[in-house]
């Protein structure tokens, strides 16, 4: 079995060398993410640096419900469970490359649950401010992901959509059945 | 008991805190006015360095090509201005040395007792006035003139320091946002976001009006042979920053330059004309340009603010004033705000 190769000597090593096993780690979040589909890994590594990179310790609260929401988180590394209320209802557990509160890039809405941490995360925060300096130094770059996230969310709506129909649908033949019953 | 002793002493923290705070502050005035006239600079800058980026540019050559812009204006414009200026100033001060400023008053209370019939010239005490008004002046040169070394130093330090600002300024504010706690960070993140969006255009509107009147000023003084017409073009161009009291500030210097200069109404009536179109000028094109407007202050807060700023820092201290004002409002009702959103009160 190969030994494990040993860090560089902490005196003699170079110092200004990057951690290319973190960068590659965040690359690899990033690429996953469907707005920065489009970037090139030159690009992802602009975007790597505009990254707020913030570390969480287990059960902190990322934001609560109803916190003005100015932009979106991707885990890096751990498990975030969004819940609602104050009784905590579930909702949804991320983890790992998953990302959760992108609509606020676009419109600074209250966040409609609380996020926190289940255990100790390393999370990577895109926020409008930077998407707005992104767009006014890097347009192109900015257009990119402005209309992949304008994609997602036309997607969702679509969804949102159908799923309004079938529910209107199920609603029309429930009436039906009801009034039926009564006339029998 | 504890209690009391546990608050005493957390008072008495406080107070020792707070005034190693205003010692340093004292101490460093001349560091801390140094990295906020940089700051101010760097960030009036910092959309063409933004607009350079987005042209395809790095942010360091982006910043290079503002410097050697900057400094070709500079050079440019001191060529043909400084000369010119360096002339008014010899003139000035040798007017002030050598007349007697009794001759001065004479030749204005001459002109009132001719043109201005109405007005009593003995009530008025030209004389006395005039006379402390010189003091002050001297006074206030001196002044500048004792702080001649550390005029010196900002003048290299500055460029320096708006350099490094306008390259690095973006890391810079990451860095500062990564330093403040989860809990706080996306409040001071919008917070921040908030203070630029408002006050960019407010400051960068200031500095291009008064940038427009000065020239405009200058322009309109040279064209009716007014003396000192850079200085008084300039100082009508700064002045226009304070509103109500400044553009007819700006008028005064010129109006009394003419007066005590000789006998001439009709150069007068050109004079304020002249500061009529230029006031039309800025009121009906550049104010709706530049939306410096956006930060509404209140008239009489504008007048404190004024008072305070000349208390502490003389004349560019009342110049400054109104754009302090404008950054101390929008930063704490922001400030206010974000804390109230995100329900930390």
């Amino acid at each position: 079995m190969a030994e494990k190769s040993l860090p560089d000597d902490t005196l003699w090593g170079n110092v200004f060398r990057k951690d290319s096993t973190v960068e590659n780690n965040i690359y690899k979040v990033l690429a996953g993410i469907p707005i920065f589909q489009d970037l090139n890994r030159k690009e992802l590594r602009l975007i790597e640096r505009i990254l707020h990179k913030r570390s969480y310790k287990e059960n902190e609260v990322i934001f609560h419900e109803g916190d003005p929401g100015v932009g979106m988180y991707i885990i890096e590394s751990g498990r975030v469970n969004i819940t609602l209320g104050k009784d905590k209802k579930l909702l949804a557990v991320l983890t790992d490359t998953e990302f959760f509160g992108e609509i606020a890039l676009l419109s600074e809405i209250p966040r409609t649950a609380t996020a926190t941490c289940v255990t100790d995360c390393s999370i990577l925060g895109f926020f409008q401010p930077d998407l707005v300096d992104l767009m006014e130094t890097k347009p192109r770059m900015g257009n990119k992901v402005v209309l992949r996230l304008a994609q997602m969310i036309a997607d969702r709506l679509r969804f949102s959509n159908l799923e309004n129909q079938e529910l209107k649908m199920k609603l029309s033949q429930f009436e039906e059945k009801s009034t039926r019953k009564r006339m029998s | 008991m504890d209690l009391t002793v546990g608050r005493f002493l957390r008072f008495l923290i406080v107070s020792i805190i707070l005034v190693v705070v205003g010692w340093l502050l004292y101490e460093l005035s001349t560091i801390i006015t140094i990295l906020l006239l940089s700051a101010l600079i760097a960030y009036i800058l910092d959309p063409i360095a933004s607009y350079l980026e987005a042209k395809g540019i790095t942010r360091t050559y982006a910043t290079f090509i503002i410097f050697f812009m900057f400094f070709f204006i500079i050079a440019v414009a001191s060529w043909i201005f400084l000369p010119g200026l360096i002339r008014e100033l010899h003139t000035l001060q040798q007017n002030l040395m050598s007349e007697d400023p009794s001759t001065l008053t004479r030749r204005i209370e001459a002109f009132i007792t001719t043109n201005l019939k109405y007005f009593d010239v003995k009530t008025l005490a030209i004389e006395e006035k005039v006379q402390n008004g010189i003091s002050l002046l001297t006074d206030e040169l001196l002044a500048i003139l004792a702080g001649f070394i550390s005029t010196i130093s900002i003048v290299f330090i500055v460029p320096f320091v708006v350099f490094f600002l306008l390259k690095d300024g973006r890391k810079m504010k990451k860095t500062f946002i990564h330093l403040i706690p989860n809990r706080y960070f996306e409040m001071t993140l919008t917070v921040l976001h908030k203070i630029d969006q408002q006050l960019g255009w407010y400051l960068r509107g200031q500095f291009t009006e008064a940038f427009v009147v000065g020239f405009l000023s200058v322009l309109a003084l040279w064209l009716l042979d007014v003396q000192y017409f850079i200085i008084i073009g300039v100082f009508a161009g700064l002045a226009n920053m304070i509103p109500y009291v400044g553009p007819v500030a700006g008028a005064v210097p010129a109006i009394v330059v003419t007066l005590i200069n000789g006998n001439e109404p009709f150069k007068l009536l050109y004079i304020i004309i002249a500061f009529a179109v230029v006031q039309l000028i800025d009121n009906i094109l550049l104010q709706p340009m530049v939306l410096s407007k956006s930060v509404h202050l209140h008239p009489l807060i504008i007048v404190f603010a004024v008072l305070i700023g000349g208390q502490f820092f003389g004349i560019l201290g009342m110049l400054l004033a109104v754009p302090a004002a404008g950054i101390i409002k929008v930063t704490s009702s922001e400030l206010y705000n974000g804390i109230r959103k995100f329900h930390f009160l």
